[in-house]
Formats: C-alpha cells, structure tokens, sequence
C-alpha cells in the first residue's frame, strides 16, 4: 500500500499539490486522473523520489520513504517519452537496475528473457531502442522497470506519445499484465476513458486537489461535483441540474415533470445518436439515443419533443452556476 | 520569373576569390624551387626533406609546431572535462543567479580577442604575477577562452538528453557517480568528441592570446612564428608549415561536424 498524507508542493508561486492525501491499495491498478497543471504527475514524482514534497509524507508498504532517495525506494517508474538508454541493447536497459544490484550474469540473463517473452519483445535482445516501435520502446521500459521486482509501479502519461491505436492496444496489455503481475501500480494519466478502461481505483484530481477517489462505476454514477462528472464524461444542463446525455428520455407526449424542447439536428454516430435540442427559454441541450430509440421516435429537425430524466437520480447533480458549492 | 544568374556567379566570384590566397600559399608550399612566386615543379622538399630548411629539419619551425600540438593537447584536456562538469552544473542550477550565470558563460564568445588577451597579459603581469607568461599562461588563456564553447557544445547535448534518462538510472537503484559513468558519459559521446576537437581547432589557430602570453622562443607557436617570419626573408617551408596548420584544423572541425550533428549515438544494426 501506498499512503500519501498532507503532501504539498509549490514551485515559486505555483501550487502544485495542495494538502493532497491518497492510499493505493495493494496490489491495485490506480489512475491518478486530471487536466493539466493539476498535481497528477508531480504527485507520482513524488511518490517516486524524483521531487521532494514542501509538507507531508510518504509511506509505501509501511516505510516512510519521505526523505529516502530514489535510489532506496524499490520503485520502477515508466516515462511519457521511454527514458530508453539508447547506447544500451534491449537486454541491457532491461538488465540495467540487476546489474547495479551486482546480481550474477546468468541470474541477469534469465530474468532479462523471462521479462522480454512477456512484454512480447522475446526476439529483440540484441536490438538498439532507436530499431524499436514507440510501442515496443515503451514496453522495453516497463520490462526495465519490472527487472527489479519494485515495491510499486508508477507510470507518467505511458501511452501519451503513441497512436491512438497502438495506445489502445497497449493499455488492454497493460491490464492483463497487472492481472499477472498484481504489482501495486499507479498511473498518470489525462484520459478519462483510459482510466475508466484499465484502472480498478480512480483518483481524480484538479488544481492541486483530489476530488474524489473511487471505483469506475462509482465516479461516473455518484460523482462529487460538477467537475468529476464533467471530466468522466459527457454532461448536459437541463433547468441546473446536470445530467448525462443518455439519461435523457425524449418522449413525443407531454407528462408529468416532462419539459418541452424543439430538435435542432439529429445525428447518427452508429450506435449512438445525438440529437442536439433548444429548450423553451433559448438554451441549448444535447441528448444521447441509442440507434433503436432514435429509430422508434422518427425524430427530424424541427420537431417539438418533451424531455424526461431518467436513470439513477446520484448520477445527477444540481447546480446554480457550474460550481462545486452547489451541490451540498 | 527568370531566375537570376547574378547571384550564384557573385557567389562564386567571392568563393574563388576567399580561396585563391590560401590555394596559392598551399601550391608553393610543394614548389622544389626557393621561390614563392613562381612555380619550380612540385617536391616535398620544404616538408620533408630539405636538410636543413625543412619544416622537419629547420629546429625554429619544428619547435613552433611542437609548442602549437602541446598547447593545443593540454587545452583540450583541460578545458572539456571543467566545461562538461561546468555544463552539468548550469543544468542542474535552478536557483538565484543562474540566468544571469548562463549570459556571463556566453560572453567570452563574444568578447574581442585583442581584449581579452590584454586583461589576461595585465593579470598574469601584476595580480597572479607568481604565473607570469609562459606556457602555464598560454594554456590559461586558450582554455578560458574556450571553455565556453565546451559548455554551449555539451550543454545542446545534455537538453536533447532530457532528464528522464538519469532519473530513470537512479529509480533502477543507480547512485550519481553511476548514472554519469554508465547513462550520461557515453549518451555525451559525440558532444565530448566535438568539443575535444573544437578546443583543438580554437587553440591551433589562435595567435592573439598566444602572442601576448608568450615568454621567449620556446613559447612560439606557429601562427606566431609565420607572422614573425614572413616579412623577413621566407622559404616555401613557412608556406609548407601553413599547410600543415590548415590541413589540421580544417581536419579538426570536419570531425566535430560529423561527431557534432547529433545524430543517433546507437549504431545502426
């Protein structure tokens, strides 16, 4: 387990982490989720031993590593950009961490293979990191981080310099590596859909805070706020309340607590359909259909329609101007 | 639009004219004759084998080419070491004062030669009067001046680097001394080369700074020793030494080009 507490940091003027305190699981896979500038990666760097926190501490499997160097955490990191020694073959970046740690060559030589036949590189030991796919160089990296048996796991933005498909290809390899490895892992990253995918444990942070920590599920049904809600996913505005695009019913019958709108543009994204309305007093809102819903009410620009909210009523949050202070 | 022909034939005047001096000094550096004015066929007579004018065997220029190489070879192996440690340094520096230090480190580019060797000639004279002029000198000198470009070669080097590299090194349990050894030196490789032969090409041509920290006949160098000599009454020998001057340094930074131009440090499988 990790557990940060009261962890803040400030580089001149700027605050990065404010008060910030998180527990990681063990054996979990945790995103630490945001925009950018909002603490995310310089928590990790902390947690890494690559920044020094202002205030609070750091304890990982029950030691306090606040003022331990990197070099003594058992920590494997994984950069944006690979950090690949590129004067090194494949198996001697793989090797690098066993070879400070004066392990045998032969122990090296095995433990090398073994992690190369599962990040799939098991035929590229001899290459140079400048013959590798950005994919291949990430994955190299991961295998150097694993040599070392870490304590924990901790990767900064691991996919943000691949294509969007190699990136997804690599973030399902991720989890069914953690389900075969259960190093404790923590990941940055500014992709809700990547964290939603992957992670078993979401923290979502923004300005320096952490605004909720939960599990997918919980942070998309409950979120706490506006901006959790509004960071996980789509979210449309109907009357102050906040509302998910899908849990939006359009109905051709007026009822009951039904609010009327006129259809602007219906479009048919596959199995999605959106269809963008403007309400009564002017305002815009958008509504998600699926292609069987939107088929059954024939809808076409121009068509008057009344919206009910459906769904869990948690999964909406009230709010007079966007603000957190709202919701309470 | 008619494209032209001004600009290349002005272009190639200039080239032709810029090179037709050197060209010429070059061409009468192998004439088998005396004469620097017209051409006597073409020997290695004033490299080689003259036995007594030669560059080999005239003891003067001999002596003017040796001091060039020491001076030159101590430079080098002074100056990159302190700039490589000098630009790690700056890198690292975060703090008050490390902007203003990364313009002052600039200024010796910059600063004209003729003035710089006055102030030193004025300091090894007076305040640091136990140095005085001599070799201990010159090599001050043409270190100083080129450190600076030592830092800015190393420091271009160290910014593509990036620092994840090294933090990655000490994650992996790599203590400092290793992550440089292991992880920063040889990622540094071609920077290191490029000043190496940098410092050498500076230091060869230098005269300015030489000049005025020498102390006697065995602190000439060969610039020192051409511009000496070549109003008195000079044999093709001095061209052959300008030769020899040209071809070095010429050498020397097409070398730190080709090691310089930051192309992958890996070799290609």
């Amino acid at each position: 387990m990790i557990t940060v507490s009261n962890v803040s940091k400030h580089f001149g003027d700027f605050t990065a982490l404010d008060d910030v305190s998180l527990e990681v699981p063990d054996g979990s896979l945790t995103a630490l989720l945001g925009p950018s500038g909002s603490g995310k990666s310089t928590l990790l760097r902390i947690i890494g031993g690559l920044e020094w926190a202002d205030a609070g501490s750091v304890v990982i499997h029950g030691d306090d590593v606040t003022n331990v160097p990197p070099q003594k955490r058992g920590i494997g990191f994984v950069f944006q950009h690979y950090a690949a020694f590129k004067h090194m073959t494949v198996r001697d970046n793989v090797g690098f961490g066993l070879k400070i740690r004066k392990t045998p060559k032969d122990k090296i030589d095995a433990r090398v293979d073994e992690l190369l036949n599962i990040v799939g590189l098991g035929g590229f030991a001899k290459r140079y990191p400048s013959q590798l796919s950005g994919g291949q160089r990430q994955r190299m990296a991961l295998a150097r981080a694993l040599a070392v048996e870490p304590k924990v796991l901790l990767l900064d933005e691991p996919f943000g310099a691949l294509d969007a498909k190699v990136r997804t290809e690599l973030r399902e390899w991720l989890r069914r590596l953690h389900d075969e490895v259960h190093v404790t892992t923590l990941l940055v990253t500014h992709d809700q859909e990547e964290a939603l995918s992957i992670a078993d444990n979401i923290a979502v942070m923004d300005n320096a805070h952490i605004e909720q920590v939960g599990g997918p599920r919980e942070l998309y049904d409950r979120p706490a706020n506006p901006f959790v809600m509004g960071f996980l996913g789509p979210v449309a505005k109907v009357d102050g309340t906040l509302v998910r695009p899908h849990d939006i019913a359009l109905r051709t019958q007026p009822d009951a607590g039904t609010r009327e709108a006129q259809v602007m543009r219906v479009s048919h994204l596959g199995f999605e359909v959106r269809v963008d309305l403007e309400l009564s007093d002017g305002k815009p809102v958008f509504a998600q259909l699926t292609r069987y819903e939107a088929a059954q009410l024939e809808l076409a620009g121009g068509d008057i329609v009344w919206l009910a909210l459906t769904g869990d009523s948690d999964a909406r949050l009230v709010s007079e101007d966007d603000r957190l202070d709202a919701v309470a | 639009m008619k494209r032209s022909r001004l600009l290349p034939a002005v272009t190639w005047i200039y080239v032709v004219w810029s090179l037709l001096p050197v060209l010429i000094a070059i061409r009468f550096a192998f004439n088998e004759g005396r004469s620097r004015t017209t051409g006597q066929g073409f020997s290695l007579r004033w490299f080689w084998t003259d036995p007594t004018l030669s560059v080999r065997n005239d003891p003067t220029l001999a002596s003017a080419l040796e001091h060039s190489l020491v001076l030159a070879g101590l430079s080098m192996v002074i100056a990159v070491p302190l700039g490589t440690a000098l630009a790690l340094g700056l890198q690292r520096w975060r703090g008050r004062g490390s902007g203003v230090s990364n313009v002052l480190m600039l200024l010796p580019l910059v600063t004209p030669e003729l003035v710089f060797a006055v102030g030193l000639f004025l300091l090894f004279t007076s305040a640091f009067g136990f140095i005085g002029l001599g070799t201990t000198a010159q090599v001050i000198g043409h270190v100083t001046f080129s450190l600076s470009w030592v830092v800015l070669i190393v420091r271009g080097r160290l910014v593509m680097i990036g620092r994840d590299v090294e933090e990655a090194a000490a994650d992996l349990g790599a203590p400092p001394w290793h992550v440089l050894r292991r992880v920063l030196l040889p990622l540094l490789g071609p920077a290191l080369a490029a000043s190496l032969l940098t410092v050498f090409a500076l230091s060869i041509d230098d005269f300015v700074v030489a000049q005025y920290m020498a102390s006697g006949a065995d602190t000439t160098t060969v610039p020192m020793r051409i511009y000496a000599s070549a109003r008195a009454a000079p044999t093709p020998a001095l061209n052959a030494l300008v030769t020899i001057m040209l071809v070095l340094s010429l050498a020397a930074l097409a070398l730190a080009w080709v090691l310089g131009r930051g192309r992958p440090v890996e070799p290609r499988a």
